[in-house]
């Protein structure tokens, strides 16, 4: 579904992503982990057009995404959520999910239609009570909820969560893990998933993906990757 | 044939076989169409109040087309404001566009100011079109510094080719729209004329931002990222707003031309007029095209009134009243309005338990 070759991103004298090569199929759900500053966030920036690789090519269903503008890319189904909750915030949680709707949708539908669709979203992750509450009024798990619904509403193939527990407590981690699990089941979603918190995360994920320094350092089963010496020293650091 | 009725706490009017409603509650009213009204017979009130006070009718009712002006200008500004994202600090080089267009145009080629109209429409538009890529390849600061220099270009423009655009004396000669020859009825008819475009305007820019299109605007607005990155074509919309909006502040333009029947740069493309342009709109409220209408009237009102009153003092006098009051309403003169009635959120269901 999503294949990528030799990426490559510099920010000035620094190799954010370095050579990265990726295949994600249809159908997985990828843990992507790595310690501060690993590139994470910005290999999610490439995929998402955020950012324009300086080398390296993206395709999306074997189609070359590479230089496509993000609206282009969110249209053909990849959606993503952001590290802080990018709301916007004088609106209310409906009208954050009908904008992603009716940029999905263009003109093929009305904005009674768009927001009755809305309302399902919002009701799926249990925020129809808190509909016509303002973004930035809405506590932090709940602005986390909504930012997933509004990536859910543009009805992607490709999900990119990008750190949907930071800030939360383990009650409600426990709650976004299992959500995301479920939306994956019903809406038939491929998932690539940032995230700090391993321990919900390697429960919850088929596959692992451990970056350090911008490079691919372990790629395989959440148990193999855990084990992998190379992460450890990633994380914890070297022997001495 | 009109049969008033009293009845469940309104005032019901029938006509013909039409009904209308009007609730007795002031909090129901429909404010809008109060405020229509007395906009629209504000010369009426001044000529009532000219019989008892002593003013002159005609300098208030100048003050007013200048507030009408004001309004021209700062709507379509705030249209663009919202639907770009940035901040224009050139509104009046536009202005200056359409009056130039205008001007040049009934002088060199005797075009009536009905032909004049669609022209500086359409060379504003088009101008505007060409400067439209600014509106993506800069955004803060930059935006505002190109927006801020392209009137000082045109104004050193005027100054060098002064043959063509006469520099400070302007264009003299060109023809006004109504010329009677009783004075005072030909300001009421300007006043009706600047007071329409300006509800012309109004209710465009109401209509495009209670839509789709002003909704996706809204979103640009606070963040054009996100925006992006849920499949909005943010260049789609910025490109025709800016250029739109662009093209009715060259309307305001040609009104200027043919109101005071000649239009010199030097007068209009002055930073002092900028200022009191997006003073008009930030006081009025962020976003508020409804209180930039209010806005434009006090300041119109407090320019002639610190005339008056401080003679060559008043620019000063005038700035500093209007600091005090940035400081004391942020949120504009909506803001006052807007406070004191439901917050008006997105038309929700209903849903009845049990």
């Amino acid at each position: 579904m999503l294949d990528i070759k030799n990426l490559t991103r510099k920010f000035g004298g620094i190799v954010a992503v370095d050579d990265v090569t990726l295949k994600i199929e249809k159908g997985e759900i990828v843990g992507l982990i790595g310690p501060n500053g690993a590139g994470k966030t910005t290999l999610i920036n490439l995929i998402s057009g955020y950012y324009y690789p300086n080398e390296g090519k993206i395709f999306f269903n074997g189609k070359d995404i590479t230089r496509e503008r993000p609206f282009v890319r969110a249209r053909m189904g990849i959606a993503r959520t952001f590290q802080n909750p990018r709301l916007v915030g004088n609106m209310t949680a409906l009208m954050n999910v009908l904008y992603a709707i009716l940029g999905k949708e263009g003109g093929r539908i009305t904005l009674h239609e768009a927001s009755a669709e809305a309302m399902y979203y919002l009701d799926f992750f249990g925020l129809l009570k808190k509909r016509d509450v303002l973004a930035k009024d809405l506590p932090i798990y709940e602005m986390r909820l909504l930012e997933l619904a509004r990536a859910l509403a543009l009805k992607p193939k490709l999900l990119l969560i990008d750190e949907a527990m930071a800030g939360l407590n383990p009650a409600e981690a426990e709650r976004v893990s299992s959500l995301i699990s479920r939306i994956r089941e019903e809406f038939d979603l491929t998932i690539v998933w940032v995230e700090h918190v391993l321990r919900i995360l390697m429960r919850s994920v088929e596959r692992v993906v451990a970056m350090h320094y911008g490079k691919i350092i372990a790629d395989g089963r959440p148990e193999e990757v855990s084990k992998d010496k190379k992460v450890i020293e990633a994380y914890i650091g070297e022997e001495l | 044939m009109v049969k008033l009725e009293a009845r469940r706490g309104r005032l019901i009017i029938h006509f013909r076989n039409r009904k209308y409603e009007w609730v007795l509650e002031p909090r129901y009213w429909r404010n809008p169409i109060i405020g229509l009204i007395i906009w629209l017979l504000i010369p009426l009130i001044i000529l009532v109040v000219g019989q008892i006070v002593p003013i002159s009718i005609l300098s208030i009712l100048s003050t007013l087309i200048f507030a009408n002006i004001l309004c021209m200008l700062a709507i379509p500004l705030t249209l663009q404001i919202i639907g770009t994202g940035r901040v224009n600090f050139g509104p009046h080089f536009f202005a200056a566009i359409g009056g130039y267009t205008s001007a040049l145009l009934s002088k060199n080629f005797g075009l009536s100011p009905l032909a004049t109209l669609p022209a500086s429409f359409a060379i504003g538009t088009i101008i505007a079109l060409g400067l439209s890529p600014i509106t993506i390849i800069s955004r803060g600061l930059y935006f505002v510094l190109i927006t801020l220099l392209l009137p000082f270009i045109l104004l050193e423009l005027a100054y060098w080719q002064s043959e063509i655009f006469g520099a400070e004396t302007g264009i003299p000669g060109v023809p006004t729209i109504f010329h009677s020859g009783n004075v005072f009825q030909d300001v009421t008819l300007y006043f009706y004329l600047s007071l329409s475009l300006a509800l012309i305007f109004l209710f465009v820019s109401d209509r495009v931002l209670r839509s789709r299109y002003g909704f996706i605007m809204g979103v640009i607005n606070e963040d054009e990222e996100v925006a992006e990155t849920y499949g909005i074509n943010t260049a789609k919309v910025k490109i025709p707003t800016f250029t739109l909006t662009s093209g009715a502040m060259a309307i305001a333009g040609w009104f200027i031309a043919h109101y005071y029947g000649s239009f010199a740069g030097p007068a209009w493309l002055q930073p002092s007029f900028l200022i009191i342009i997006l003073l008009t709109t930030t006081l009025g409220g962020k976003g508020a095209i409804y209180g930039v209408v209010i806005s434009a009237y006090v300041i119109a009102v407090l320019r002639e009134a610190t005339r008056v009153l401080f003679g060559e003092l008043s620019i000063v006098v005038l700035f500093l009243i209007l600091l005090v009051l940035l400081y004391l309403l942020p949120e504009g003169f909506w803001g006052l309005y807007r406070k004191k009635r439901y917050r008006e959120y997105f038309p929700s269901i209903k849903i009845r338990r049990g």
